[in-house]
């Protein structure tokens, strides 16, 4: 048993650390990056993909060079520390997971997202739909050979700017059977598109799209399974993405304790905010150690697997709140302001608990896998 | 990262369970789980039969007689004596003194202490709290003042675990009051059977008797005795607490315990369902069970960076901390689970053979009693409050 990260690890963490530090100080916060026309940097992207970052996340049986759960951590932890908005989610891990578990995939179409040269953006929730996972209204229409497309995604990650988008519709069964649905590839090009920014400096879209033709990925069962692996992959990334969040949270606010002076000291030299930071600590290592769990299961049976991941999922919603608001009130007033960075970080971990089932939904979900 | 135990650690395990089912009678076993009072006997039947297999020295080097396992290996070998329902190995003369005599002791003090630690032939108590020195522990009071070649002792020890089957205690007396308090202190063997000592019992809010209050008066003790130079004890106790802290969390205890919780929610109604499926009630222990997980994921890694040398201070703090909260949260929810049954308190059903019928189930009679002694363990080896002052000071350096 050790908890070290092996060599090849350790140089691929700390490449992308370079990348991603080198490439986000040029900007005062992520904020001017999701709020430029495009939406996030194609050619730092496209940098991305060349030191690996991408076919970290894709495993070789795809062409790719990764894809374990202790790559998909290494990466995210990094994206969380460093708030990257360009879409390692969206066209990583949800669309890799989705497409590497629907049938007759060919390899060519992960090397077209790990090369950079398309970008997929995955859309399953409806603008109601909370975090049901097979809760689904879209339609499709299957006609002859062909299948056609109706109804609205919601909260699509980088929907506006992906050229693909993968997503959920139902042919039969009520809206909530898990049987009855595919998964479907549509082109945006045929979508009506709203675009926004989201609370904590992210792009988003809505979808609009009525009997617009659709490639199927898979149905049914498969498609279930499918969708599955895929909420979970996108649980357990955002999972090592607050990690990194809630790190650079503790240190800026341990550097401010240091110094920031009130009645004459430093207002870290005050035991009540001594004790509130250990508090904090704990959390973290807590959660770290959930994460660390969950990819050191993510290859296991289903069962275990999800069940690891929703821990880890609702110990870091939990975690990442406590991190977020006592981060604030740690600082005090200057937390408060938009010129400071920390309400990016704080605004982060808090979002992350609404994306992909939040504390709640994976205690639920923990009970059941736990047999309770 | 691997997760997994070598298996040469599973072989270590199965090792371990198959002498546990051979020499932990099933008599001790069934008193530690129905939390009953164990005698000095029940204690040293256990201890010897591990000191004859030559593992009662867990944490010490081969050389002195101990395993010389790996922290792995202990680790494996608490969580099993827990789930076998073993009561404690007594910790005061085997983790807390034999550590300090092994470093600070001379050669006579160790050829003399430790042999008899191993056997059981000495039963040690700790004599560091007094009724004014709680977690301000430097401001103790008792004196030792010196008389050629003896001490003599005058002051009060209080909280001594298990002192009513002390042969010895190992205590921190002033032998100088004109310095810093931190500088004047010294470390002690003493002989409880001599002139001048009393231990009387204090009786805890569960009922029980398993603490004491230790008094000195003119209590005459050898030069020899002393434990290393005179005045320097203080450095001997932060050594002594901050050895060997890797099993502070008590994940084994937690994990039986929520089992345990698990079994009772089970078992106990709530709207003609069982507990367990009531979504209040099983989204508590569900959480509880997410943050044991993770705290015995964060103990093997504090574990597997001690085994690479470097000390866990601040994690043997922090997990000290989330162990307390966590222990004590099962508790709360075992007594929780069985509603009104907690109420009854019937002392005698802790004691060893009592047959007569319980009120409710079995289980039900400790719970409370439990739940309120648990309260313990976030005030003693330093309160919870004091964990966090020592990783403020480490780790934060303000």
């Amino acid at each position: 048993m050790h908890f070290n990260l092996s060599e090849e690890r350790k140089m691929l963490k700390e490449s992308c650390d370079r990348l991603l530090n080198d490439h986000y100080t040029q900007y005062k916060n992520h904020h001017e990056v999701s709020s430029s026309e495009t939406g996030f940097n194609k050619k730092f992207w496209e940098e991305c993909s060349e030191i690996g970052m991408l076919s970290a996340l894709i495993s070789p049986n795809f062409n790719g060079l990764g894809g374990t759960g202790e790559d998909i951590m290494i990466v995210f932890e990094l994206i969380g520390k460093h708030l990257v908005v360009e879409p390692f989610l969206s066209s990583g891990i949800l669309s890799i997971t989705s497409l590497t578990n629907s049938k007759d995939i060919e390899t060519s179409v992960l090397d077209e997202i790990s090369s950079a040269s398309k970008i997929y953006a995955f859309g399953h929730s409806e603008v109601d739909t909370r975090y049901d996972e097979t809760y689904i209204k879209t339609k499709a229409n299957y006609k002859n050979d062909a299948v056609f497309l109706t109804g609205q995604k919601s909260f699509v990650l980088n929907g506006d700017y992906a050229d693909k988008i993968i997503c959920t519709a139902r042919f039969s069964g009520n809206d909530f059977d898990q049987n009855g649905f595919g998964l479907y590839e549509i082109d945006k090009t045929h979508c009506d598109i709203r675009s926004y920014n989201t609370i904590d400096g992210y792009r988003a879209a809505e979808l609009k799209f009525s009997e617009i033709p659709a490639k199927e990925l898979c149905k049914n069962s498969d498609a279930y399974n499918a969708l599955l692996e895929t909420l979970y992959a996108g649980a357990f990334a955002l999972s090592a993405e607050s990690i990194g969040a809630m790190e650079v949270c503790f240190n800026m606010t341990l550097e401010y304790l240091k110094t920031r002076e009130q009645f004459g000291k430093a207002i870290g030299s005050f035991q009540a905010l001594q004790h509130r930071m250990v508090d904090i600590m704990i959390e973290i290592e807590q959660a770290k150690s959930a994460v660390m769990l969950a990819s050191g299961t993510y290859e296991a049976d289903k069962n275990t697997k999800y069940k690891n991941i929703s821990a880890a999922k609702n110990l870091v919603g939990r975690a990442g709140k406590l991190v977020a608001e006592e981060c604030i009130q740690l600082h005090g007033g200057i937390a408060m302001t938009w010129e400071y960075n920390l309400h990016n970080y704080a605004k982060r971990l808090v979002m992350i608990d609404h994306l992909m089932g939040d504390s709640d939904h994976h205690l639920e979900k923990f009970k059941l896998y736990s047999n309770y | 990262m691997d997760f997994n135990f070598t298996q040469d650690e599973n072989d270590f395990r199965q090792e371990i369970k198959d002498w546990l089912s051979k020499n932990l009678s099933q008599r001790i076993s069934n008193k530690v789980k129905k939390f009953q009072r164990l005698d000095k006997n029940d204690y040293e039947e256990f201890m010897k039969a591990l000191s004859a297999k030559g593992w009662l020295a867990v944490n010490w080097p081969k050389e002195h007689g101990g395993t010389g396992w790996s922290n792995t290996q202990k680790h494996i070998f608490e969580e099993e004596i827990v789930k076998a329902g073993a009561p404690r190995v007594v910790p005061f003369g085997l983790n807390m003194l034999g550590p300090v005599l092994m470093e600070f002791g001379n050669e006579e003090q160790k050829k003399y202490y430790l042999p008899r630690i191993l056997n059981c032939d000495d039963w040690w108590a700790q004599g560091y709290s007094e009724p004014g020195s709680g977690s301000d522990l430097a401001s103790l009071k008792t004196r030792a003042v010196d008389h050629g070649d003896h001490y003599i002792v005058n002051g009060q020890k209080t909280w001594t675990t298990l002192g009513q089957f002390a042969n010895k205690i190992f205590c921190l007396v002033k032998t100088d009051t004109d310095c810093k308090p931190q500088n004047g202190i010294s470390f002690l063997l003493i002989d409880i059977d001599s002139p001048g000592i009393e231990v009387r019992p204090i009786i805890t809010l569960d009922g029980e008797h398993e603490v004491n209050e230790v008094w000195l008066k003119d209590v005459k003790v050898p030069k020899e005795n002393l434990l290393g130079e005179e005045n320097k004890g203080w450095t001997y106790a932060k050594y002594l607490l901050t050895h060997e802290r890797t099993g502070i969390a008590g994940v084994p205890n937690s994990k039986s315990a929520i089992n345990h919780l698990k079994v009772i929610a089970n078992k106990t109604y709530k709207n003609g369902k069982p507990l367990i499926q009531d979504p209040l009630f099983s989204s508590q222990i569900a959480e509880l069970e997410i943050d044991l997980k993770a705290m015995e994921i964060f103990n093997l890694r504090a574990i597997s960076s001690a085994e690479s040398g470097k000390a866990p201070v601040m994690e043997s703090s922090l997990l000290k901390i989330k162990g307390s909260i966590i222990r004590q949260k099962t508790s709360d929810l075992l007594r929780k689970a069985i509603g009104p049954q907690a109420l009854p308190y019937i002392s005698e059903q802790f004691d060893e053979g009592w047959n007569q019928e319980t009120i409710g189930p079995e289980y039900a009679g400790p719970l409370a009693k439990q739940y309120f002694i648990y309260r313990k363990i976030s005030i003693y080896g330093g309160s919870n409050e004091i964990q966090k002052n020592i990783v403020a000071k480490s780790e934060f350096r303000m």
